[in-house]
Parts: structure tokens; sequence; C-alpha cells
């Protein structure tokens, strides 16, 4: 899955660090995502959502 | 990757859960070695039979069920659902590795002459190809 997490974490002036720690998981955890590694769960993806207020069809789309 | 500003020592940052893991296994752990030795201690120095003598052999093996237990609650706390997958990954390769390694040793016991494989090792194996597949599975994904 594609996603903007990196985008929008720039455009808010936040280091991996920092989102993690919003999120409550390890900065590995937001590299991983970032990258396009590791896709994570609904409940992750909620939270992920909540925190940009945005949709989460406009944080992630579907790589064909 | 982009690298990121971030205070000394973060790499050594370890969540509660993490923490409560660690400290839980190397009680179980510990408590395995002084089992075996004290138990070892009283076989030599007494000989034990009958009820006693299984009771006593069996000690040092809870201290493992324990140790695997707390690999359960380590599960079962983990917020972080990124680590936890790490984590299950590596036990996974624990569990391959480990029946790969018994597999061909049983062959080889079966067809030729080497040593008989001694199943307390079997555990020390898993946590061995667990601790060899983490910082692989690890850079996966850095």
């Amino acid at each position: 899955m594609k996603n903007r997490l990196r985008e929008l974490r720039a455009e808010r002036g936040w280091s991996q660090a920092e989102l993690a720690d919003r999120l409550e998981v390890s900065r590995q955890s937001v590299n991983a995502i970032e990258t396009g590694k590791y896709d994570p769960s609904l409940p992750l993806a909620f939270r992920l959502a909540r925190l940009f207020t945005m949709r989460i069809e406009d944080i992630f789309t579907e790589e064909v | 990757m982009e690298r990121e500003s971030r205070p000394p020592m973060n790499c050594l940052k370890m969540n509660p859960a993490i923490r409560r893991y660690l400290f839980r296994f190397l009680t179980a752990m510990s408590a395995y070695v002084a089992l075996l030795l004290a138990v070892g201690k009283y076989f030599h120095r007494f000989h034990p039979h009958g009820p006693l003598a299984y009771t006593l052999a069996v000690l040092p093996a809870i201290a493992i069920i324990a140790s695997i237990v707390t690999v359960g609650l380590y599960l079962a706390e983990e917020k972080d659902e990124f680590q936890r997958n790490l984590f299950i990954q590596a036990l996974l390769w624990g569990l391959g590795g480990v029946m790969a390694v018994t597999s061909v040793w049983s062959m080889l016991e079966l067809f030729t002459h080497i040593p008989h494989f001694q199943p307390i090792w079997t555990y020390s194996c898993f946590w061995i190809f667990t601790g060899i597949s983490t910082p692989f599975l690890k850079r996966r994904y850095r």
C-alpha cells in the first residue's frame, strides 16, 4: 500500500520520533509504515487518520 | 531513509512491555539455571528414587515453561503491533530453525553414527535461531 505519511508528517514539522510518540508506537514502526514495508492494521490506520484529521483512504492508497 | 534528530541512547529506549518481558524472562531463566544446578547437585549427592526423583527432575522444566509463558504475556501486552509482528516473525524463524535442525539430525542419527541429539538442547537451539533472525528481520524494515 502507498501512503502519504511522510508528506503529512513533514507538513506538520514532526519527526518520525514525534509521530511515533503521538501514536504510542516505536519510531521503527513509523519508518516501516512510511517506507511501505509494513501495512498497519485497521485500528492503527484509524489512529493515524484521527491524528491527521483525514480519512484513511486519503492517507493510504492501494497499489495497483 | 530520512535522518532523524534524536537524543543519544534513543536506541536503548524500551517500552514497558519489553521491559516487563525482559525482567520476567531473565527471572525465569535465572530460576532455570539455579534449579538445574541445585537438582543436579541433589541427584549427585542423594541419588533420589521414585516420585521424589520425578518431581525434582521436572523442576527445571517448570522454569522453562514459565519463560514460554512470558513470551505469551509479552505478545498479549505489546501495544506496538509492528514490534509484535517482528517478534512473531523471529519466533517463527526460531521454530523453523529448530525443526529443520532436529529433522536433519534425526535422519543422520537414523542412518549414520553421529552422537544423539539431547532434547534438552532444543529450547536453546530455538532461541539461537530466534536471536539470529532478529537483526536480519529488523534490517528488512530499516
